[in-house]
């Protein structure tokens, strides 16, 4: 599963303004669309091109020309109802479409993924429980700040094996991650299915290619893993 | 000019600069008057025990003779306590030296000579005032039972319960509950007394005049009436003629209206002052804890954030001005005030000063976070407070007023929304970690002194081993209170020392298993 490079976001508020500047820093390509009633409260950033269409009306979602082979959706508009309700449309409309919904509440989680979200991002869920972290377990809180949130060196990163790597056929417990610089924190075995498994060391997995690793570690380090598996062949 | 201090002014200065005495009055005042005061309770509890006992005395004597030194005790003892804490009251009711010493230095700036009979004048009316009040005087006439030349005074006796009052805070909150509906009391009040006026005067003209053998004044018509219209209908005084019974069956229906309208004016004020019975109850509440968290805004993150809280074990009240979520919260079973955070009375009576130790302002609007954020600190810049944003540009001002942590939502959801776009994998491993729902979490460990990791290096300790990945750690800290700097992913050689904090993620189980052993 390579990730879609094209990207439809569907509001402008609060949140899709800030996911708007975090995937273009990634170097995606957006396009953004809005409803009349939501782009009043919206903001207005000159450098964004945004499209007005009325999601209710069928015509005007299928006039914006998503690809679903080709395009991620994100359904970040600030009301949850609107949301829902494109998540609907768009699912009517594109079944292998592959969309990603913002919620604000866990019952609201639900009712996205029963109308087709493949994956609903909880606004709150994640903040919460880092307000509740930096009182309980201040070191997690600054860990994850390092880690994830801060734009710093360290990042996490999945990368899909390549064929004939040189990490083809060997073991897990056999890799000096260590030494490499990095730390393997789950993969995906593709002999065993789409499941993505934490790596607990019970199990001691065989990688092949297509296989995916989740990993961490500081950027450059990950840049020169991912420059050996692909040259040694 | 310079004049001479008389020796009432210089007492004044002595007393005014006297730690101790300042300390003493404080005391007393504390534990007579201060309701905050913990060790107040313990005095009203005693006080509410002598009280009890001196009217159980009293109802035994009635019929018993009580032994000699149960009377002695009656009238030494409690007589005792009782003008002692008169006069204590009376003493710290305002402070004389401070009269005194106002109206000296008023002497030397206009250049007068001190009036002694002025300021006595002035000291008596302020401690007038005190005699004066009425809890004063049900304390004075409490005292005078011990006198036992007049056997009625005995009676009195009965104003000690009277006294209870002082002591008991519900049952001064119930007047005080009457006290807002004195309007609608009073209404009925005339209302009632004018029936019965009315319907006693009738029964006399009928029945009076030697009919009724039971009616021998206008007295017995009136109580005759009373009895009557408030439905109790003792049957000792009846009508019998037909007159007298055709008032009994007016004043019976007005009477029944009677008391359903006073039923409703008193279960009408008792709803209407019951958020804040309720809130004075959450205040005191809160007045005995420490460390208290206030979660401001009772909407879609505070509701996770109390849920956490109330997990993890730590104390919160919830304030938000919109009724119905703070019904809510308190529906929920947490510490629930409907109130404004942004006016600093509501903080001042939460203890801002001494019980909050931070403060998180949550609501969805920007604004009023910062203002918020802005009157606690104002108030007390030691309060740790974070407070909710939307946007860098609003954080900048956050930072400005000093506000210790920012929380911005939608910054941490599309950053993880972003990964989703390119790594899924990622996506579904920072969301797990994050959201903590997953049996896969991250945790903190602390490496404590002579642990089996102290002074190791990681590769001996072979994490591997317990099932877990070790992501960093935080050296100890050098100062008290902050944490050191962060080590990602440490070499095979490093050290662990005790102080330091371990990052994991690691399987729950796995985790619990090496706090164990930690």
């Amino acid at each position: 599963m390579t990730g879609k490079k094209n990207i439809v976001l569907f509001g402008y508020g609060n949140f899709a303004r800030h996911l708007y500047k975090n995937l273009a820093t990634s170097g995606h390509k957006i396009k953004v669309i809005n409803t009349l009633e939501e782009s009043a409260t919206a903001f207005e950033d000159e450098d964004v091109d945004i499209t007005l269409i009325n999601i209710k009306k069928n015509e005007d979602v299928l006039s914006l020309g998503i690809n679903p082979e080709t395009d991620l959706l994100y359904c970040a508009m600030s009301k949850t109802a609107n949301n829902l309700f494109l998540v609907l449309t768009l699912k009517a409309l594109y079944p292998n479409a592959d969309i990603i919904a913002i919620s604000n509440s866990y019952e609201n989680t639900r009712k996205l993924k029963y109308a087709g979200a493949g994956s609903v991002i909880d606004l709150y869920e994640a903040t919460s429980r880092r307000v509740v972290n930096m009182f309980t377990r201040p070191a997690v809180t600054k860990a994850l700040d390092e880690i994830i949130y801060n734009q710093n060196n360290i990042k996490m990163a999945e990368i899909e094996l390549p064929q004939n790597s040189f990490l083809e056929g060997v073991s897990v417990s056999e890799i000096d991650f260590k030494a490499i610089g990095i730390i393997l924190i789950a993969i995906i075995d593709k002999e065993l299915g789409q499941e993505l498994i934490f790596i607990d060391h019970r199990i001691d997995h065989k990688l092949d290619a297509g296989d995916t690793l989740v990993v961490v570690g500081l950027i450059d380090k990950l840049q020169d893993f991912k420059d050996k598996l692909e040259l040694e062949e | 000019m310079k004049d001479k201090k008389n020796i009432f002014v210089s007492l004044a200065y002595f007393f005014a600069s006297s730690r101790k005495y300042q300390k003493i009055k404080s005391f007393f005042r504390d534990i007579l008057e201060n309701d905050q005061y913990p060790y107040k309770k313990y005095f009203d509890i005693f006080m509410i025990t002598i009280i009890l006992t001196s009217v159980t005395i009293l109802v035994i004597d009635v019929r018993n003779h009580i032994p000699v030194w149960l009377d002695d005790f009656d009238l030494y003892f409690i007589t005792f306590v009782f003008v002692v804490e008169y006069l204590l009251r009376l003493w710290v009711y305002s402070d004389i030296h401070k009269m005194l010493i106002e109206e000296y230095e008023e002497s030397l700036f206009f250049d007068k000579k001190l009036s002694l009979f002025k300021v006595f004048g002035k000291i008596f009316k302020s401690k007038w005032q005190y005699i004066s009040s009425l809890a004063a005087i049900v304390d004075l006439i409490a005292i005078l039972p011990s006198y036992r030349g007049v056997r009625v005074l005995r009676v009195l006796i009965l104003f000690r319960a009277f006294k209870m009052l002082r002591y008991a805070k519900s049952l001064t909150g119930f007047l005080f509950v009457l006290k807002n509906k004195k309007f609608e009391l009073l209404t009925l009040l005339t209302l009632s007394a004018f029936f019965i006026f009315i319907s006693g005067i009738m029964l006399y003209v009928f029945e009076g005049d030697n009919d009724n053998p039971n009616i021998h004044n206008l007295f017995d018509a009136f109580y005759w009436a009373l009895v009557t219209i408030s439905t109790v209908g003792y049957g000792d005084i009846s009508p019998i003629t037909t007159e007298g019974r055709v008032v009994s069956m007016l004043i019976i229906i007005t009477g029944i209206g009677l008391i359903s309208f006073f039923t409703s004016i008193i279960v009408s004020s008792f709803s209407e002052r019951l958020s804040s019975l309720r809130e004075d109850r959450v205040v005191q509440e809160i007045g005995k804890k420490q460390n208290l968290t206030v979660i401001c805004g009772f909407g879609l993150l505070g509701r996770l954030v109390a849920q956490g809280f109330e997990k993890e074990g730590i104390d919160f009240v919830v304030i938000d001005l919109d009724e119905e979520k703070a019904n809510l919260a308190y529906e929920k079973g947490y510490s629930a005030i409907c109130t404004d955070a942004t006016q600093s009375h509501t903080f001042e009576r939460l203890g801002i000063q001494d019980s909050i130790a931070s403060v998180l302002c949550l609501t969805s609007d920007d604004i009023q976070n910062a203002f918020i954020a802005i009157n606690v600190k104002s108030l007390n810049e030691n309060v740790y407070v974070a407070a909710r944003c939307s946007d860098e540009e609003i954080a900048q001002k956050m930072k400005f007023a000093k506000v210790d942590q920012l929380i911005m939502p939608e910054k941490i959801a599309s950053m993880m929304g972003s990964v989703y776009a390119g790594e899924p994998a990622a996506f579904e491993v920072l969301l797990s970690i994050v959201e903590e729902k997953a049996k896969t979490q991250i945790d903190e460990i602390v490496v404590t002194k002579n642990n089996f990791m102290d002074s190791k290096s990681i590769k001996e300790i072979n994490f591997n081993k317990y099932r877990i990945i070790l992501l960093g750690v935080f050296q100890k800290a050098h100062t008290q209170g902050s944490i050191g700097e962060f080590i990602f992913n440490p070499e095979d050689d490093f050290i662990l020392n005790a102080g330091d904090k371990l990052i994991c993620i690691g399987y729950v189980s796995a985790i619990a298993n090496i706090k164990r052993k930690a």
